[in-house]
């Protein structure tokens, strides 16, 4: 029997995650999302293929998930990222009942039931509590956002930050750093100021075990260790934690189909169009 | 200049009733009433929504103007960035009441002009004669509003009419108190009548406040009646709409108008509830609006919630009142129209009281919760949180965990914006948090 194809696109903020899957692969293109490349989510999509070796026919259904997942003129269906996440963390950690995704425009709690989402919280409002806050700041300290996690191990005496806000935390960084403050001490309190802002919104959830971790945030070692201080047990983290909502993406994109074949109906696809979104169509 | 800013003419919104789709025009012509009447020289008292003493202003032919409904419609027309930006450039700190803001920075610009600031909403709210605070509790603008208010009309006086109830515990019988309360209010209702006979030269026509008193005790009981048509599947009306529905019930108690408007809805509720009409064609999620007021320029965000297949048969905002039938007290049986008028305002918050204390760790306003979401079969919660509105809305989140707690888990979703201020609003993740929403009840419903 011939392959049937799935592919999940997630356009979040900072990058775009495409994955296509069958029963038994999963080829993966991680991209920048940026303000020129939000409408080329084609080209990650392209990239996907030419990985994959297949052609944009033969893959059975694309959902698109994310912020920019309404721009997206090659997808069959928009899928929330709430939902996407949960059906990708109930895949790849089964265990899991409490979600925490840290993405770089916002961050969410997501509570499961049999890899479905029961409850949710979200920060939108506030760039403190998402990975934004750690990208600001990381400029104002003139290290590599990818580094502040490792960094961030080697403290010896963390500060506490006490901005709540992203733009005066910038500043209080550098004053603290002007005061002779060791990096790695501001960079655990950073870690450590964010990690209560996230946990404060996620506790509203009644948080049970196990929690995953998703999204950039989840790469950050430093976050992490701060998290799983919190929560008082260690979380689990998926293999690519950017990749959980494109995964969770396509597993949808397969469920719709198998649904639609087992009632015997015929499947609803859209006109799709591997081009660019434009505002103008 | 951002005063000289004008907003965009918007696309007027769906309702689901004829009754609903009527109130602009009202509340259009109670504006323009109150403007008549200030040419007329009569005389014209600010004052707050759920003020109890409806009865007592229109006995003695004052006219009200309402303050916040006044605020609401610059939010609703988008305009009301330009009056919070004047308070604010008053030292009015950003963070208090933005319909006091609102109120604030228009009053002050019509005083420095000397008329109307340009181009002010459906004319805009005139000078009034007196200021009539109504502390109760809950809300400090109802106390400071006018206090600030006479900074740029020194010559209106106030006068602060205190409206407390009896707090709930566990462990402590209000019924002992109830009484205390009504005799301080009743104090407070005299002292308001005697102020108005001085500042207005209007007397209290006892006979026509009797008669008053019978039409509120009834029009509350109308409502209630009505609002429970409600609870049909398909459900006839939503929370959209009751959000235009609750200017008869906030703005015009005390009239006949309230009355017969009720009158009207409720058969045309009947009316669609017999043809199994609902708000939408297919509905498939039932959702309780469980706090918060609303934001006055998102009212389309229920229409989007319609659109996904989500309805809002009730909710506990506005809903400041219930049936006189159901107190456990006789209110007929008080003649004296002021005592009558306490017991009624004691009553209202103490109904959910007894109900409460019958289940164990239970609170009055989670009881309330919990008996809409079985009356009107209630699938999620939907609650908002109006950054600027500390006093309705601290606590939400608490009895959103306690219902949880003490009832059963359900799906819920905490919006976050403002009354009026519309620079807290995102309109592309409110919805993307409705979608998310929706999809949560949708997997609630699959189990």
């Amino acid at each position: 029997m011939k392959s049937q194809y799935f592919a999940g696109v997630d356009i979040g903020s900072t990058m775009t995650k495409v994955v296509i899957m069958d029963q038994t692969t999963l080829t993966p293109v991680i991209g920048p999302t940026g303000p020129e490349h939000r409408k080329l989510a084609n080209r990650v999509m392209e990239e996907a293929l030419a990985k994959a070796k297949l052609s944009f026919d033969e893959i059975t259904y694309v959902v698109a998930t994310g912020y920019g997942r309404i721009n997206v003129p090659f997808a069959d269906k928009q899928i929330t990222e709430i939902s996407c996440h949960a059906r990708g963390v109930g895949h790849l950690l089964p265990d899991a009942r409490t979600v925490i995704d840290i993405g770089g425009q916002d961050s969410k709690g997501i509570k499961l039931k049999a890899g479905r989402v029961v409850d949710f919280v979200m920060n939108d409002k506030c760039a403190a509590g998402t990975g934004r806050f750690l990208e600001v700041t990381a400029e104002g300290l003139g290290v590599s956002l990818e580094d502040m996690g490792r960094l961030s191990l080697e403290a010896k005496n963390r500060v506490e930050i006490s901005n709540t806000c992203t733009v005066f935390a910038a500043q209080e960084v550098v004053a603290r750093l002007s005061e002779g403050v060791a990096l790695p001490d501001i960079i655990a309190g950073l870690h450590e100021a964010i990690a209560t802002r996230i946990y404060g919104m996620v506790r509203r959830l009644k948080i049970e075990r196990e929690v995953a971790l998703t999204g950039g945030g989840a790469k950050n070692i430093g976050l992490v260790k701060a998290l799983e201080a919190k929560l008082g047990f260690p979380a689990l983290l998926p293999p690519e934690p950017l990749l959980t909502g494109a995964i969770g993406a396509a597993l949808l994109g397969r469920d719709i189909v198998q649904e639609a074949a087992e009632k015997g109906e015929t499947l609803v696809r859209s006109e799709r169009r591997l081009t660019e979104a434009s505002i103008f169509t | 200049m951002t005063e000289e800013k004008k907003p965009e003419e918007r696309k007027k919104r769906r309702t689901a009733t004829e009754a609903a789709a009527s109130i602009g025009p009202m509340v259009k012509a109670m504006i323009t009433d109150v403007q008549k009447a200030r040419e007329e020289g009569k005389p014209i008292a600010f004052t707050f929504i759920a003020c109890a003493y409806d009865e007592i202003i229109r006995a003695m032919d004052i006219v009200p103007s309402w303050v916040e409904n006044y605020a609401g419609i610059c939010g609703a027309k988008r305009d009301a960035q330009r009056f919070l930006e004047r308070a604010e450039s008053l030292n009015f700190s950003r963070s208090l009441c933005t319909y006091a803001l609102c109120g604030l920075g228009f009053d002050s610009w019509r005083e420095e002009l000397g008329e109307m600031p340009p181009d002010a909403p459906w004319g805009g709210q005139v000078k009034p004669t007196v200021m009539l605070g109504s502390g109760q509790i809950l809300c400090d603008p109802r106390n400071k509003w006018f206090q600030a208010a006479q900074h740029y009309m020194p010559d209106v006086p106030v006068y602060d009419v205190s409206l407390p109830y009896p707090a709930y515990a566990d462990d402590y019988d209000f019924h002992e108190t109830e009484g205390y309360y009504v005799k301080h209010i009743v104090e407070q209702l005299r002292g308001l009548i005697d102020f108005l006979e001085e500042q207005t030269g209007h007397k209290m026509d006892w006979a026509r406040l009797e008669e008053l008193v019978d039409l509120v005790d009834r029009t509350y009981d109308l409502i209630v009646d009505t609002y429970d048509l409600r609870r049909a599947i398909p459900t006839p009306m939503g929370t959209g709409d009751a959000m235009n529905t609750m200017v008869p019930i906030q703005f015009m108690m005390a009239t006949q108008q309230a009355y017969d408007f009720f009158t009207n809805l409720n058969a045309e509720l009947k009316d669609k509830i017999a043809r199994k009409e609902g708000v939408i064609e297919d509905e498939k999620y039932r959702l309780i609006w469980g706090g918060g007021l609303p934001s006055w320029f998102a009212l389309g965000d229920f229409n989007y919630f319609n659109s996904k297949g989500a309805v809002f048969p009730v909710e506990t905002t506005y809903r400041t009142l219930e049936s006189t039938r159901d107190f456990d007290i006789d209110l007929k049986k008080i003649k004296d129209p002021l005592e009558h008028i306490a017991w009624r305002w004691v009553k209202t918050w103490t109904y959910w009281y007894d109900k409460a204390r019958k289940r164990p760790g239970s609170h009055p306003d989670v009881e309330r919760l919990i008996q809409y979401i079985e009356d009107f079969k209630i699938d999620g919660i939907v609650m908002h949180e109006a950054f600027s509105c500390r006093s309705w809305h601290v606590g939400l989140i608490w009895q959103l965990n306690h219902l949880k707690k003490i009832y059963r888990d359900m799906p819920s979703l905490i919006l976050e914006s403002d009354i009026i201020d519309i620079s807290s609003y995102n309109e592309a993740d409110t919805r993307a948090r409705i979608d998310a929403f929706i999809d949560t009840l949708e997997a609630v419903k699959d189990r």
